[in-house]
C-alpha cells in the first residue's frame, strides 16, 4: 500500500476537521449568493477551491465555514454583512443536506462522521462582526457561530491585529470581557490574525481552550500571521490547538520575501499593493515575469507541522487550509482535495496513525467539547454580560 | 405623557360610575340563574371563566425597552415599576404576548440592525431568567404547549423595518433568532407611497419565512398594498377605529374592511389616546372593528409599557376581565369573545406557518438587493 493509499484509508476513519474556508465570501463576491450559479454539488474547479466532490476526495469530515466580512466594515455594515454570510451557510446546508450536516457541538461532529456527512460549523473572522456589542456576540452564537477570530487584518478598538500598528498593546479591558463572554457562551476564541500581544492576553484571560483556525509557525517562517514559539508552548497548558495553514506567502520564507518585494514594486509604481486594476496587474505581471514566484509544496507545510509538534505537542495541532481565502496554494495542496497528500507526507516522515488521527479529527473535536463544558460551568455561576466598551475602556 | 394623564383624570368623560355596568336593556336575565348573573360581579365571574378557557393573546408589549432602563427587576415576584409582570398577567389571564423590539427613537441606517439584536438578546435573557412564568414560543402549537405548562408565551416582535438594513439575508437571520413580526413603515421601501418593488420582495420573503407584517403606523397605501400582496394574514398590532377616534395609527373603515377581506387582524390597543379614556370607549372600538372587519379579524393589544396612558380600569395587564365583562354586558357571544382574546391570533400564526411551508416548497430564498429593484 502506498503512503497515499494509507492516508486515504486513515482519512476514511478520521477525516479532516478544517478550521477555515472562505467559500461563503467567494460566493458573495463572485455571484452575490446565487447558489444556482455555483452549484457545489458539481465540480467548480474553474471558480472555486471548494465543492462537495473535492471535499469528499480530500477526506474532509468537518468544515468551519468562515462568515468573514471585510475588516474595513464597521458598525451595522459589518453586522448585516455577517448575518448575510451566516444566511449563506444556512442556505448551503438547506440545499445539500445529504452531504452537509449542521453541527453546533462536538457530539454533532461525531454524529456527522458516523453518518458520513460533512459536519458544518461556522466561524466569524474578526471582532468587527460584533460591533462592540456582547448581545450581538450572543446573537452570532445563537445563529450557530462557534468561533470568532478576535481581529482580521486591521486593529479593532479592543484588540490589536498582527498586521497593523500596535495600538491597544494586546487586548483592552473590553477585549478581555469579550473573551470571558465567549467562554460563557461556548464560542471558541480564535487567535489567528491577531498580534502576539493579543494572543498572550487572550491566553491569560480564557478559561477555555483557544484555537488558531489558520496559522503556522513563526520560527519556521517569519511572518506576523504565524505563531511564535512562546505562544505555541502555552497550548498544552491551555488545551487549545494550532491549525496549520497552507497560504504560501505565510509558510514559505522565499514567498514571504517575494511578496514583500512585489508589494514594494507596486508601491514604487504608485499603486496600492492589493490594487487589481488592469494597469496595476500589468505592473505586477511584469514583476512576476522577471521574478518567478516561489512555489510552496506539501513538504513546506509538513515542516511547519514537525516544528509545531515539537513545541506544542501532538495533542495541540490541527489543519486550517484557508481555501477560497487565498489566491495561491502550495503544489499538492491546490484545493480541498489535497489533504491526503499532506497526510501521506507525514506518514513518510514517520507520524503514526494515532498521531494523525489527533491531527485530523480528534484534537479539534476535543477542543469544541471542552469549550462546551466550560460554558456549562460558567453559565451556572454568572449571567450574560452587558458591559459596554465605553464603560470598560473609557 | 404625564400631562395627558392629568388631563384624563379631570376629563368630564371619566366618572366614578363609568365602569359600572348600566342596566341591561331589553330582556332581563332568567330568574333561575340568580341575581348575580347580570350584576357586575356576575359578569366578571363569567369573564374570568371565559378567559380561563380562552386567555388573552396580547399583540403589543413595550416591556423590552422598559426593562432596558432598569438595573434590576423581578417579573415573577411582581415588578411595580412597569405595567406588566407575571402576577398581574395571571390575574388578567394573559396567555401569550408579543414583545415589541421597537425603540423609542427608531435608529436608522448605521445602528438599527445591532440595536435590534440587542433587543432580541434582552428578550431571551429576560424570558430565561423567569422560567416559572415565561417561555419563548413562536408558533401556535408551542404556544398551546406553553399554556398547558401554566406559563405565558412570549413572541419576539414586532421590530421596526429599519432592522433589516435593507437585506433579506438579515431578515432570515432575525427570523432564525425568533423574530415573528415586522412593522412596515419608516423605510424607503415602505413609505407614504406604499411598497416599492423591493418592499414587495421583502413581504414575499416574510411570507416565505413566516414573519408577520405589522401595519400599524404604516401609510394607507402600504396597508392596501400589503393586504393585496401578502399570502399570509397581516396584522395591525396597535390600531383602533379611526371613525371613532381620529388618531393617525387608527384605521378608517375602508382599511378595516380591506383588512377583514384579507382575513387579517386588527388588534385594538388599550391606550387612552387611540381608544379613549374608559373601558366603554375600548368596547366601542371593539364593537366597531368587529362590525366592519368581522369577528375573525379583531384582537387585543395591551400596549403596556410603551409610554402611553391607558383607560381607567385597564391601567395594567390585570384589567382584561373588566373589558370582557363589558363585552358580555353588550351581548357579545362567547364564541366571538374567544376569537377576540385568543383564537384569532392562533389562526393568524397557523396560517402564516402554513403559508411559509408552502412557499418554501415553491420558492428559493431571495437574495435580491434593494439597488437591483428600486434603483
Amino acid at each position: 500500500m502506498t503512503s497515499l493509499e494509507a492516508a486515504r484509508e486513515l482519512l476514511r476513519e478520521f477525516p479532516v476537521v478544517d478550521g477555515h474556508n472562505d467559500l461563503p465570501w467567494a460566493l458573495r463576491e463572485q455571484v452575490r449568493y446565487d447558489l444556482d450559479a455555483r452549484d457545489i454539488a458539481t465540480h467548480q474547479g474553474a471558480h472555486l477551491h471548494t465543492d462537495i466532490p473535492r471535499l469528499r476526495e480530500g477526506g474532509v469530515g468537518a468544515q468551519f465555514w468562515s462568515v468573514y466580512v471585510r475588516s474595513d466594515y464597521a458598525g451595522d455594515t459589518a453586522v448585516s454583512a455577517t448575518l448575510e454570510q451566516i444566511d449563506c451557510v444556512r442556505q448551503l446546508l438547506a440545499r445539500y443536506p445529504a452531504d452537509l450536516r449542521p453541527a453546533l457541538t462536538a457530539a454533532d461532529m461525531e454524529a456527522a462522521r458516523a453518518e458520513g456527512r460533512i459536519a458544518s460549523l461556522m466561524g466569524a473572522e474578526g471582532g468587527h462582526s460584533i460591533a462592540d456589542s456582547l448581545a450581538t456576540l450572543r446573537a452570532l452564537y445563537a445563529l450557530g457561530v462557534r468561533y470568532m477570530t478576535l481581529t482580521h487584518n486591521d486593529n479593532i478598538a479592543w484588540a490589536d491585529s498582527a498586521t497593523d500598528e500596535p495600538r491597544a498593546g494586546g487586548l483592552t479591558a473590553f477585549g478581555r470581557e469579550v473573551v470571558r463572554e465567549m467562554n460563557r457562551e461556548g464560542m471558541l476564541v480564535d487567535l489567528s490574525h491577531v498580534a502576539a500581544t493579543t494572543m498572550r492576553d487572550a491566553l491569560d484571560t480564557s478559561v477555555a481552550p483557544v484555537v488558531f483556525s489558520h496559522s503556522s509557525s513563526r520560527a519556521v517562517c517569519d511572518h506576523p500571521r504565524n505563531i511564535p514559539d512562546d505562544v505555541l508552548e502555552r497550548l498544552p497548558g491551555n488545551g487549545g490547538i494550532a491549525m496549520v495553514t497552507f497560504v504560501p506567502k505565510f509558510v514559505l520564507q522565499a514567498a514571504v520575501d517575494w511578496t514583500a518585494a512585489a508589494d514594494e514594486n507596486m508601491r514604487a509604481h504608485g499603486f496600492h499593493h492589493l490594487d487589481t486594476t488592469a494597469e496595476a496587474m500589468k505592473v505586477h505581471r511584469a514583476f512576476e515575469e522577471s521574478n518567478p514566484r516561489p512555489v510552496a509544496t506539501v513538504s513546506t507545510v509538513a515542516d511547519h507541522l514537525d516544528h509545531m509538534r515539537e513545541v506544542a505537542g501532538i495533542d495541540h495541532l490541527g489543519i486550517g487550509g484557508d481555501y477560497d481565502g487565498t489566491a495561491f496554494t502550495p503544489d499538492g495542496l491546490n484545493d480541498v482535495s489535497g489533504y491526503p497528500n499532506l497526510i501521506a507526507e507525514l506518514l513518510d516522515r514517520g507520524w503514526s496513525r494515532t498521531d494523525l488521527a489527533k491531527l485530523t479529527w480528534q484534537n479539534a473535536v476535543r477542543v469544541l467539547g471542552a469549550a462546551e463544558d466550560v460554558a456549562r460551568d460558567l453559565q451556572a455561576t454568572r449571567g450574560p454580560s452587558n458591559a459596554t466598551i465605553e464603560e470598560l475602556d473609557g | 405623557m404625564a400631562d395627558l394623564k392629568d388631563e384624563l383624570d379631570t376629563s368630564p368623560e371619566v366618572g366614578e360610575l363609568d365602569d359600572l355596568p348600566a342596566p341591561l336593556p331589553g330582556e332581563p336575565s332568567e330568574p333561575v340563574t340568580g341575581p348575580a348573573e347580570d350584576s357586575e360581579a356576575g359578569l366578571l365571574d363569567r369573564a374570568h371563566a371565559l378567559l380561563d378557557a380562552h386567555p388573552v393573546a396580547d399583540g403589543y408589549s413595550g416591556l423590552p425597552w422598559a426593562l432596558r432602563q432598569r438595573p434590576s427587576f423581578d417579573l415573577e415576584l411582581g415588578e411595580g415599576t412597569v405595567d406588566t409582570d407575571v402576577p398581574r398577567m395571571r390575574e388578567g389571564h394573559v396567555g401569550a404576548l408579543f414583545w415589541a423590539l421597537h425603540l423609542p427613537e427608531e435608529p436608522t441606517g448605521e445602528q438599527a440592525v445591532g440595536a435590534t439584536l440587542d433587543q432580541l438578546d434582552l428578550v431571551k435573557t429576560v424570558v430565561r431568567a423567569h422560567p416559572e412564568g415565561l417561555r419563548l414560543a413562536c408558533a401556535a402549537g408551542p404556544i398551546t404547549d406553553v399554556r398547558h405548562f401554566g406559563r405565558i408565551a412570549v413572541l419576539p416582535g414586532p421590530a421596526s423595518a429599519a432592522a433589516l438594513g435593507d437585506s433579506l439575508g438579515v431578515l432570515r437571520s432575525l427570523r432564525e433568532l425568533g423574530l415573528r413580526a415586522l412593522t412596515l413603515s419608516g423605510v424607503s421601501w415602505a413609505s407614504e407611497a406604499g411598497l416599492t418593488r423591493f418592499g414587495e420582495e421583502v413581504l414575499r420573503e416574510m411570507n416565505r419565512v413566516g414573519v408577520l407584517a405589522d401595519l400599524s403606523g404604516a401609510s394607507a397605501e402600504t396597508v392596501r398594498h400589503a393586504c393585496a400582496v401578502s399570502k399570509a394574514p397581516v396584522l395591525c398590532a396597535r390600531s383602533a377605529a379611526h371613525a371613532l377616534r381620529a388618531h393617525p395609527a387608527n384605521l378608517p373603515d375602508d382599511l378595516l374592511a380591506a383588512l377583514g377581506a384579507a382575513k387579517g387582524l386588527c388588534m385594538v390597543p388599550l391606550t387612552a389616546e387611540q381608544t379613549g379614556p374608559s373601558v366603554r370607549d375600548v368596547a366601542d372600538h371593539l364593537d366597531h372593528v368587529r362590525e366592519v372587519a368581522g369577528p375573525e379579524c379583531v384582537g387585543l393589544s395591551g400596549a403596556y409599557d410603551a409610554g402611553t396612558a391607558h383607560p381607567r380600569g385597564l391601567t395594567d395587564a390585570s384589567g382584561y376581565p373588566r373589558l370582557v365583562a363589558e363585552l358580555l354586558r353588550r351581548g357579545w357571544p362567547e364564541t366571538d369573545i374567544a376569537l377576540l382574546t385568543w383564537e384569532n391570533v392562533q389562526r393568524v400564526l397557523r396560517e402564516a406557518d402554513f403559508t411559509a411551508r408552502e412557499a418554501q416548497r415553491r420558492r428559493e430564498p431571495s437574495t435580491v438587493k434593494i439597488t437591483e429593484l428600486d434603483g
